[in-house]
């Protein structure tokens, strides 16, 4: 009934970040950010340690409650609605540090597919037919997704006994099982050799490629960003300091300053963008 | 091709299993199938706990609470003062009376989580067992009440009706009873297994290892918390209803807050979120005391019921060993004994065969068949003393 695969690559609306500001306990850990996702790019959000990224990515999945501000996918107002809701209407996540849950590669990717199939509690305890049909469905499709995440010697492998840069693409490939509209990356390459970034930059820009989708980067490898990015927003202490192509972002006095603490080491920075960026 | 041999094994020793079950009565007295359907009923609601304890990761005491609702919904549907009703649509709709009773604790029990539940439950075992007792119109108070037999098509799983006699062996409560308990067992374990391996278990497993993560890939959290505590409740509630035929009467003080722990103890010994492992700590748990009474005068410092002699009492004594067990196993072997058995097994596996010792590697019936193949060789010793002796040391 519901066809796993991926739905046609009709362009997803824009996601837009109107005025949001998250206040903990004295901390204002988002200022008045605003930023807009344009439907099928790649937006990095970019940043020094403690800048807000993490917090942003929190309120876009509806984990956090902005203190202000909205932000909208298309006509839907995500500010509103719980976690769960926002999943379904096609926004999917990774986290920052790693949250798998137990079980198999397979078990973790199936629970990607949990917003898409429709079976109940009674329906699986009995086993109808149309329970055991969708599953069957919904397992091909994830493990279609193994593959193209290069998981797919790893479908039936528990997930604690994976390395950590595998399981860092198991939360990918399971944000992927999805078949999300936005895509939220929060640090996907963290920890990874060069191998196995380069692999996950690929997966990355191929699922852009192929699905249509947006994708929303925080990422502290510049390099990445700067290859993959289509538009970069630049954070620091909760407030949006630079926004551009990477071009303008990386020449941007701000973004050295944000990064740098003051204006000195400028040629250090640029060079340091550049040398990542040729690799 | 190794997948279609295990398949093969698998299937094997299902039904070998299967068959052993069904052939029991044939050899055992009524003392040992007894143990066995007591052994049944608990299983049934253990695999209930599991499911909520073990998969979804909320601890609950209130699990006497609904084994009652079941037990006692049973009893009053098809009984008198009650509505009466044909004693199976009583047996169905008190499952559904059990589950709805964990429906109405939804408010609680799809919002407040883990260990915080378990105290949340405890409240419904006290007001459950004060109901039982002062609600006499419908639970015959202190004194309980007798349960009605359960018939089906002129068929009474009960010593009354038409002599039944099958290849020789006369076919009395007991026998009867067995094969129910077996058909429902059965029934438990095909959709506890559906349900672990399907979409509704999985998103629970997800909600005890991440409530964070399950939310952001759509899992409606208080949905299916609540959801768990309702099955879990369906699942007791059946024990409750086979645990009422079983024992023939229902007293309040059976569905103690002792009870909700005996079942704890169950998932815990068998290794949390396994079907397999919540059936054999159910037998685990179950037998023993009824053993220990049987064989009280056989055992050093176990006093035989009745004599009052100051040492401790068989009851207490399997509480003591079983509460051991788990110290041994929460220290040992986390998994419980699903956790063991599946260890043996993936080492027999790497070895070669011969030197495996033959049936370590135990599978979810086979847990059954251990608590009674022990039993076939005593059996001989025609034990005929009144069986239901033996059963009052539940029902005091
Ligand atoms: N739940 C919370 N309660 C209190 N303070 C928080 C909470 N979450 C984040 N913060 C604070 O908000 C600020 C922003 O944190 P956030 O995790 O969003 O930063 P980040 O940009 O993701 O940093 P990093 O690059 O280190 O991941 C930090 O000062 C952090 O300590
Ligand atoms: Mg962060």
């Amino acid at each position: 009934m519901s066809a796993p695969a991926p739905a046609p690559a009709a362009a997803p609306p824009a996601l837009e970040v109107r005025g949001v500001s998250v206040r903990f306990a004295g901390l204002l850990a988002l200022d008045d950010v605003s930023f807009t996702v344009a439907p099928g790019t790649v937006h990095a959000v970019i940043g020094p340690n403690g800048a807000g990224k993490s917090t942003c990515f929190n309120v876009l999945s509806g984990l956090y409650r902005p203190t202000a501000g909205t932000v909208r996918l298309g006509a839907a107002r995500l500010t509103r609605l719980a976690p769960h809701r926002i999943a379904t209407l096609g926004v999917a996540r990774t986290f920052q540090n790693i949250v798998t849950t137990g079980g198999t590669v397979a078990d973790n990717l199936m629970l990607g597919r949990h917003a898409l199939s429709r079976a109940g509690f009674t329906a699986t305890a009995l086993r109808l037919p149309s329970a055991v049909r969708e599953q069957r469905a919904h397992l091909a499709r994830a493990r279609e997704i193994a593959e193209l995440t290069g998981l797919g010697n790893h479908f039936d492998t528990p997930v604690t006994l994976l390395p950590y840069g595998d399981r860092k693409r198991v939360e990918l490939a399971r944000a992927l099982c999805l078949e999300p509209r936005v895509l939220l990356l929060d640090e996907p390459v963290a920890g990874m050799n060069a191998a196995e970034r380069a692999r996950t930059a690929e997966v990355v820009r191929d699922v852009r490629a192929r699905l249509g989708l947006s994708v929303v980067l925080v990422e502290h490898d510049m390099g990445l960003v700067m290859r993959l990015a289509d538009e970069v927003t630049v954070l620091d202490f909760g407030r949006v300091v630079a926004h551009g192509t990477p071009d303008e972002v990386r020449r941007d006095p701000e973004v050295l300053r944000a990064y740098l603490g003051t204006g000195t080491g400028t040629a250090t920075a640029t060079t340091a963008v550049t040398k990542e960026d040729a690799t | 091709m190794s997948d279609l041999r295990s398949l093969v094994r698998r299937r094997g020793s299902l039904l070998l299993s299967a068959l052993l079950l069904c052939a029991l009565p044939f050899y055992l007295d009524a003392f040992w199938l007894r143990i066995g359907l007591f052994s049944m009923a608990a299983a049934i609601g253990a695999v209930g706990l599991g499911l909520l304890s073990g998969t979804a990761g909320q601890l609950s005491l209130g699990h006497a609470f609904f084994l009652a609702t079941g037990a006692y919904g049973y009893v009053w549907l098809a009984g008198e003062p009650g509505p009466g009703l044909p004693p199976a649509v009583a047996a169905v709709l008190a499952v559904l009376l059990a589950g709805a009773a964990g429906g109405l604790f939804s408010p609680v029990a799809g919002r407040v989580k883990g260990i915080y539940l378990g105290v949340a439950t405890l409240a419904l075992v006290f007001l459950g067992h004060h109901v039982l007792l002062t609600a006499d119109s419908v639970t015959g108070g202190f004194n309980g009440r007798s349960v009605p037999p359960l018939e089906a098509g002129g068929f009474a799983f009960a010593d009354s009706g038409p002599r039944l006699t099958v290849l020789g062996v006369p076919f009395g409560a007991e026998e009867r009873l067995w094969y129910l308990g077996l058909a429902l067992f059965a029934l438990t374990c095909f959709t506890a297994r559906g349900l672990l391996r399907g979409r509704p278990g999985r998103a629970l497993a997800a909600l005890r290892d991440s409530e964070t993560a399950a939310s952001v890939m759509g899992v409606h959290v208080a949905r299916y918390r609540s959801a768990a505590f309702v099955v879990s409740s369906m699942y007791a509630g059946l024990a409750g209803v086979l645990l009422a035929l079983s024992f023939r009467r229902v007293v309040p003080d059976y569905f103690s807050l002792a009870l909700s722990v005996d079942y704890l103890a169950m998932i815990v010994i068998g290794g949390l979120g396994s079907v397999a492992g919540a059936s054999a700590g159910a037998v685990f748990v179950t037998a023993l005391p009824l053993l220990m009474t049987r064989y009280a005068d056989q055992l050093p410092l176990v006093a035989t019921p009745g004599s009052g002699d100051g040492a401790i009492g068989p009851t207490e004594a399997s509480r003591y060993l079983y509460g051991a067990a788990i110290v041994v196993i929460l220290l040992r072997a986390p998994d419980g004994l699903s956790g063991l058995a599946g260890r043996a097994r993936a080492r027999l596996r790497r070895r070669p065969p011969v030197t495996g010792p033959p049936g370590a590697a135990s599978d979810s019936e086979s847990s059954e068949e251990s608590g009674a193949s022990g039993a076939s060789g005593a059996s001989d010793d025609s034990d005929d003393s009144d069986p239901s002796a033996r059963a009052k040391e539940h029902t005091p």
